[in-house]
């Protein structure tokens, strides 16, 4: 093994400590380049075949939350979030509750008691051309 | 020269970029929350995922925490998420409590809704310790009446229907008494918003949690007596050296460990839970400045059980909105519905916990402990209580416990 003078050392260890800050400083690029932001709220929800909900039918969608109903004039859809300060409502004998602060809706989604003031909130459905519902929530 | 600083620079430049990749790694995966109420991403319940669901009317997945505690919502270093923060860990603190739980769809809504909580506690005894403040000055000298003058802080009623339009804040250091000055340093604690004693019996937070946070992060209505007795029955002042003096008893029941041996009570007042009796208006408020304690406690005996010749009042909830069923649906210690008839007080109050019976008799639940307690009034049982003596006084006179 040949002598390595200092110089050479020094020269080395130069090469490799520069070489090994750009490989990490590379790696942190990477990662500031890759950082996932977080995903903007879900406001479509595919809600699969039309098929699978009958006429007459009232099906809670309890992780939208929402009801979808079909009628003989077709889907909709009532958003299920108390419209006082966003709680979930539940299904209740002839209507729904809040159980955060206690508003009372009908059937409809009419406030019954307070303290919410405003109805719950009518959603917007569609159907695709394949026949799927797809729920809007903006 | 030059080789040797380049070597020094890279030796350098490694150093920086480790520690900065090893404080990168060092952080933790953000658990993204998105609350209902304000749809924004905050990564609080990173660091907080095990603290209990603050109550049932604050739920964490509608709430979140920043619209109470503020707070920077996306900072995942600890210092920096908590910079930010409204009142402490306590939100509830007097000095921040507008922005962090007022609204007007929360707690600073319309007095006709019986929703404006803050401003009735701003204004009420316990929150600016009017009577003690205004009987030490006019004790000493430093007022010529007792009207009152001074709060703990500064605070205006536009609308009042005492008399009271506005009290300045107290400051010791301007007083030139020394009781005065003595009473400013000693004897302040006891208001809501006062930095309680030391000891575990005065533990307590401060503004609305002061009585509603019984146990960490927890807000309830069902406020037992020992929450109350953070601050009362623990001892009294001694006005001669103006200083608080600690009770030395040690309680071994439940009367005792409620009030001081100082004075006679019935069975009722220590069974119960000072919320059974005492009403929202007294303990919180009515939205006017009073001018002491009196002024705004009036529940007697004969507010539940009437007299010898008047029953106590009641009413018959029809409306679905009454303030009755919003108390009960808070605390479902009783199914409490449209048709139910309850107590009321003088003042129109609802008694939310009672019902009358159809015997005429009455029931209570404690809101504290869910307990069932049956009582009669007073009319028609054989009580030789006087026409003109149907003040509480005189109930004790026959009524108090031996102890």
């Amino acid at each position: 093994m040949p002598d390595l003078s200092r110089r050479d050392f020094l020269k080395l260890t130069t090469s490799t400590l520069l070489t090994a800050s750009g490989l990490l400083g590379l790696g942190a690029l990477f990662r500031f380049l890759g950082y996932q932001t977080e995903p903007p709220q879900q406001t479509q929800f595919d809600l699969g075949a039309a098929s699978n909900y009958p006429v007459d039918s009232r099906t809670l969608l309890p992780n939208i939350p929402a009801l979808l109903l079909h009628t003989n004039d077709g889907f909709s859809a009532m958003s299920l979030t108390c419209t006082h300060l966003g709680c979930t409502v539940e299904s209740k004998e002839n209507g729904f509750a809040c159980p955060c602060h206690g508003s009372r809706y009908d059937a409809q989604g009419n406030v019954l008691t307070g303290p919410a003031k405003k109805q719950l909130s009518t959603l917007r459905v569609e159907t695709t051309p394949d026949g799927n519902l797809i729920l809007h929530t903006d | 020269m030059y080789r040797r600083l380049l070597f020094i620079g890279s030796t350098l430049l490694l150093v920086v970029i480790l520690v900065a990749w090893q404080q990168s790694s060092r952080t933790p995966n953000p658990i993204a929350l998105i609350p209902t109420l304000t749809g924004e991403t905050e990564y609080c319940t990173t660091c907080h995922a095990e603290l209990p669901e603050i109550s049932k009317s604050h739920p964490l997945q509608t709430f979140g925490c920043v619209s109470c505690h503020g707070g920077e919502r996306l900072a995942l270093d600890a210092d920096l998420a908590h910079s930010s923060m409204r009142g402490g860990a306590n939100p509830s603190d007097l000095s921040v409590v507008e922005m962090s739980c007022g609204g007007s769809n929360c707690h600073s809504g319309s007095e006709a809704e019986n929703r404006d909580h803050i401003q009735r506690v701003m204004t009420s005894v316990q929150s600016t310790y009017t009577g003690a403040i205004t009987s030490i000055r006019f004790t000493f000298g430093a007022q010529t009446d007792l009207i009152p003058q001074f709060g703990t802080s500064a605070i205006t009623d536009e609308k009042t229907q005492t008399g009271i339009t506005a009290l300045a804040a107290f400051d010791a250091a301007t007083e030139t008494n020394p009781m005065v000055q003595k009473f400013g340093e000693n004897c302040l604690t006891c208001h809501i918003n006062a930095v309680p004693r030391e000891g575990d019996v005065y533990a307590r937070q401060t503004g609305c949690a002061a009585c509603h946070s019984t146990e960490k992060h927890t807000l309830t209505t069902a406020i037992p007596y020992k929450q109350c007795n953070a601050c009362h029955n623990r001892g009294n002042y001694d006005l001669g050296l103006m200083t608080f003096v600690e009770r030395t008893d040690q309680p071994a029941t439940r009367i005792d460990d409620y009030y001081q041996p100082i004075a006679q009570f019935t069975q009722c007042e220590y069974t119960l839970d000072c919320v059974d009796c005492h009403t929202r208006s007294e303990v919180m408020g009515d939205g006017d400045l009073h001018a002491n304690q009196k002024s705004i406690q009036y529940v007697q005996c004969q507010t539940c059980h009437g007299t010898l010749t008047e029953l106590p009042q009641t009413k018959t909830i029809t409306d679905p909105n009454d303030i009755a069923l919003r108390m009960a649906f808070l605390n479902p210690v009783l199914d409490l519905k449209v048709g139910d008839t309850i107590l009321v007080t003088e003042k129109g109050e609802p008694l939310w916990n009672t019902r009358v019976l159809p015997d005429g008799t009455y029931e209570l639940i404690g809101k504290a402990t869910s307990q069932r307690f049956d009582f009669r009034p007073v009319m028609g049982s054989a009580c030789e209580q006087k026409p003109d003596e149907q003040g509480s006084q005189y109930c004790h006179a026959c009524h108090a416990v031996e102890r």
